[in-house]
């Protein structure tokens, strides 16, 4: 364990959680008090909370049935993002014709933005059938390259003995995966899941595009009712904001036990 | 009957082909059709025809262009000072201490919010007026007279890149904890019985294993300027003047502001290029592979 | 030959006879139609829609309303998919862009069969929609730039009423500004500064639209006029680099002296600014009357599978009727002479001031400019603000910017010619 001193590691820690809370507390406070923000001194403790703002939200916007959009929607990509990417990233372990190709082109694939692909994608997800659907809403995030290479190097840490003897006992390569190396890889899978989910549930640009029926509208879209100029609606902006929030903040408590390593992890790798 | 190997091989193939099913449907065709749309005149409600290299000239007569490549390349020099932080995040969270489990969800709590909100709240906090960052300076006398942060010409872009950096910290955070978790205990508990300080275990056993973590990190830093695109366009809508306009704004702006779909693909692939090649370099200073370590 | 037609015709007759009844009436008259934020009028357009059915039975009407920036994203894929919206309600100058590349149905037939419709709306207004000689949107709402002045500042600063002239308004700038507050703040977005520079007599371009015109001694004098204003302080700096928040903020803190911006100003700046009332806040027209519209009208996509059906629809939005609703929901201006003239006179009583200042939109609307039906506008603004910018925040002499201007302006036009 090694002895040292903690209270400089919480000093710091500290400092960085208050820097990262400040813009943080700034929209809760406005979400509960609606006060607005450009009022001048700033005034750190709000006055007169109420929840009204969160009613308001759930009220000007299908609220239930945009959340219920998002959650299949993300559910769907988190699912295949599990998969398709564990799979992947077992298959970089090896060496084999054409890897190098093949990283390459996942490396090359990250560097496309998002807005120059509007047009095509709409296209191409127009010529499957699958506009204005779930599916289609998921689809083009059911992989990230990012988390392929996640498990990539989650699965290479995994000592090759364990493999061997693994594959000395005949073991299908798929039992290997399922047996192996996901138990060791638990945090891989746990950033997997998280980062899945956050960017199908925060992303905005492509269920713009490409949902016209009002009810296959996802949350973030909700947005755009309480961004109008005419109305001093901020209160209800950040109220909608901290409930868009809170579900990948849930997934985030659930799932960071994975990221303690502790002596069982250790033990196992070693 | 095939062969063990070839069949391990078509194995192989078999699980990547979901990933590369989906990456070939909504990022190589696209891009092609940039690619090919670069070299075209064409609008939605126009046929095609050839331009050669026309849109290549144009954006090398553009003042613009310019101005976003430039402050691109400085959002990318700036994503090492976040990965440097959040580095040093990641360490502290991750050693043994009471309520970790607090702090890392604090430093994480940023990232999932809606950009749309991150973007109102900076722009809030660094407004001339009424920001916060100017009102603790004034409490505090360290200026005389605000500093007009998004107004200014010189401080637009840092603002801007403060922003992004105080948002992603926690991505950047849960990236390198993945990594640090295949950092066996043992062998600093080894190291430090043999009488290692602490900072040489750092850069003699950390630092090498995270490295498949680091570049990942590093590369996604490098994206960084694609993913805040809604940072500038709320925030600053790419002004003043043009002092934080970036290639993705840019992009954006000529293909559905300005309906110049054959220019935004030009400036595409031109950006596409150029991310290549720093991920390209960055791959082979960090020892090629995308920095893989080599176990046992 | 024949007979295989002539079976065919019979056999599909034969289906659409036999299909039932609401199969029969999903198959008819479908319209959607896109508008550009204004979600907040649902329940009014729920109202229109049931009476639009009801008057033209078997219609069903999809609406969809996207935020101003997305609206064009949305729109333009839609076109390149095939499936734009029949109706699609557009602010400003991008309507120009699509008219000009064919995308836009030309209205001008059917107002000719319809001489009516035409005669409701204020014809400046009209004209504003029209694109190498044809018309192609009607007037929905309309706002145009007025001056906005804060009564108690020119009180303190001895100042009777608005300024009469351009030198005037910089000397009643120069006169409020001390401290913290400044004299004069203009709106920049979509050439709503422009009236500054009109009405000093300076054009933009040739009248044949082909070469930058503004390059001259006086463009350079009121720019550095304006230079040396925002340096004293007199013209707040925000005029040239906020957006919407920042400057009608500012003004509503109660720090600015006049504020050069449109209608909808009125409303954000009433519910920052708990200053302001009758006796506060005055509302006039700029020296010389010249404004800058910022409109927003409908328009007919040509992909419309419908559009005369397009066309009674949009007719029907804009009738006096529901014109007069909308002024009455919005308090905006529609650019129908009846509605408006009606909403106007029923506000006096309720709220004068909101008259007051949206009484200036129905007058002078012979004198706007920074209107130019060119399909690259955007380019257009993108290549000469710039510059504008550079003079007047002091980083720039007049005279070099000006040059700069023009030659990219020239540059631009030379490749559009």
């Amino acid at each position: 364990m090694g002895r040292y001193p903690r209270w400089p590691i919480h000093f710091a820690l500290i400092g960085a959680g208050i820097v990262m809370l400040v813009p943080f507390y700034w929209v809760l406070k406005t979400s509960v008090s609606g006060e607005n923000i450009y009022a001048y001194p700033p005034s750190i403790v709000p006055r007169h909370i109420h929840p009204f703002f969160y009613i308001d939200v759930w009220y000007s916007i299908p609220f239930a049935r945009y959340f219920l959009n998002s959650v299949a929607v993300s559910m769907i990509a988190v699912v295949c993002n599990v998969a398709f990417n564990a799979l992947a990233g077992y298959a970089l372990t090896h060496g084999f014709r054409g890897k190098n190709a093949v990283m390459l082109l996942f490396l090359s694939c990250m560097m496309v933005p998002f807005q120059a692909t509007i047009i095509p994608a709409y296209l191409i997800t127009g010529k499957l059938g699958l506009l204005d659907s779930w599916l289609g809403l998921a689809l083009p995030q059911c992989s990230t390259i990012i988390c392929i290479f996640v498990f990539k190097s989650s699965f290479d840490a995994v000592p090759r003995s364990l493999i061997d003897a693994a594959r000395i006992d005949g073991l299908p390569e798929w039992r290997i995966i399922w047996h192996i190396m996901l138990p060791l890889s638990r945090s891989a899978i746990a950033t997997n899941v998280i980062l899945a989910f956050i960017w199908s549930w925060n992303n905005f640009l492509w269920p713009l595009i490409m949902t016209r029926s009002a009810d296959m509208q996802t949350l973030p879209l909700g947005l755009a009712r309480f961004l109008s100029y005419q109305e001093d609606t901020t209160g209800a902006l950040y109220a909608f904001c901290i409930m868009v929030l809170a579900p990948g903040l849930v997934l985030f408590l659930m799932a960071q036990r994975e990221f303690i390593q502790g002596l069982t992890s250790g033990a196992t790798k070693g | 009957m095939l062969r063990p190997r070839t069949r391990q091989a078509l194995l192989l193939w078999c699980f990547l082909a979901p990933s590369l099913a989906i990456f070939l449907l909504y990022r190589v065709i696209p891009v092609i059709w940039n690619l090919v749309l670069s070299f075209q005149y064409w609008s939605p409600l126009k046929a095609a025809e050839f331009a050669g290299w026309d849109h290549y000239e144009d954006l090398w007569f553009d003042d613009v262009f310019w101005q976003a490549l430039w402050n691109t390349l400085i959002v990318i020099a700036s994503a090492p000072i976040g990965i440097a932080l959040a580095l040093g995040l990641a360490l502290l969270v991750n050693a043994d201490i009471r309520g970790r489990n607090v702090y890392r969800t604090i430093i994480f709590l940023s990232y999932p919010l809606m950009t749309v909100a991150v973007a109102i709240i900076w722009r809030w906090m660094f407004d001339e007026r009424v920001g916060l960052i100017n009102y603790a300076a004034r409490t505090f006398d360290l200026v005389d007279k605000p500093i007009p942060f998004l107004n200014s010409f010189t401080w637009a872009l840092p603002s801007v890149i403060v922003a992004n950096i105080w948002q992603m910290l926690g991505f950047y955070m849960i990236i390198l904890l993945a990594g640090l978790q295949n950092v066996p205990r043992e062998l600093h508990e080894a190291a430090a019985i043999d009488g290692a300080g602490a900072w040489h275990r750092f850069t003699r056993i950390t630092l090498p294993l995270i490295r498949p973590s680091l570049f990942l990190a590093f590369v996604v830093g490098m994206l960084n300027s694609i993913t805040s695109f809604d940072l500038v366009y709320v925030m600053t809508g790419g002004g003043p003047g043009r002092a934080t306009e970036i290639l993705v704004t840019y992009i954006y702006k000529l293909g559905f502001v300005q309906t110049k779909f054959d220019d935004a693909a030009a400036v595409t692939i031109v950006f596409f290029v150029l991310l290549i090649s720093i991920a390209w370099a960055a791959n082979r200073f960090t020892g090629g592979n995308a920095g893989a370590v080599e176990t046992e | 030959m024949r007979r295989r037609s002539v079976v065919k015709a019979a056999l599909a007759g034969a289906t659409v006879l036999a299909a039932p009844a609401y199969l029969r009436a999903q198959s008819s008259k479908k319209l959607s139609i896109l508008t550009w934020n204004i979600a907040d009028q649902q329940e009014l357009f729920k109202q229109e829609f049931a009476d639009f059915k009801a008057a033209n039975p078997g219609v069903e009407i999809e609406w969809l309303d996207k935020k101003g920036p997305d609206l064009p994203a949305f729109y333009q894929t839609q076109i390149v998919a095939g499936t734009p919206p029949d109706i699609v309600d557009l602010q400003g100058a991008i309507w120009v862009d699509y008219a000009a590349n064919g995308g836009l149905v030309d209205l001008t037939p059917y107002l000719q069969k319809e001489p009516d419709v035409a005669k409701r709306f204020n014809a400046d207004y009209l004209k504003g929609w029209v694109y190498q000689g044809k018309t192609y949107l009607l007037p929905f709402y309309v706002a145009k730039t007025l001056l906005y002045y804060n009564k108690t500042m020119f009180q303190e600063a001895g100042l009777a009423g608005p300024p009469q002239s351009f030198d005037e308004l910089l000397g009643f700038s120069e006169k409020m500004a001390k401290a913290e507050k400044t004299g004069f703040l203009t709106l920049n977005f979509d050439w709503l500064y422009w009236p500054l520079f009109k009405m000093n007599g300076i054009e933009l371009l040739s009248p044949d639209g082909k070469k930058a015109a503004f390059n001259t001694p006086q463009t350079a004098d009121v720019l550095a006029k304006l230079a040396k204003a925002t340096a004293s302080g007199g013209v707040n700096k925000i005029s040239w680099t906020g957006r919407w928040v920042e400057p009608n903020g500012a003004f509503a803190a109660g720090t600015v002296g006049m504020l050069h911006a449109h209608s909808s100003s009125y409303f954000f700046v009433k519910g920052q600014g708990p200053w302001i009332n009758g006796q506060t806040l005055g509302a006039a027209q700029l020296p010389g009357y010249w404004s800058t519209p910022t409109n927003h009208g409908f328009a007919i996509s040509k992909g419309s599978k419908n559009p005369d059906l397009a066309w009674k629809f949009i007719t029907h939005v804009t009738s006096d009727k529901w014109a007069s609703a909308f002024f009455k929901n919005r308090s905006v201006l529609t650019a129908n002479l009846a509605a408006d003239n009606a909403g106007l006179a029923e506000m006096e009583k309720t709220d004068p001031l909101a008259a007051a200042v949206l009484r200036t939109q129905i007058e002078h609307t012979d004198k706007l400019t920074g209107n130019w039906p060119l399909p690259y506008d955007a380019e257009l603004k993108d290549a000469f603000w710039p510059e504008i910018q550079n003079a007047a925040l002091g980083r720039k002499e007049p005279q070099k910017a000006l040059a700069d201007a023009e030659r990219t302006v020239n540059r631009l036009l030379a490749r559009k010619a």
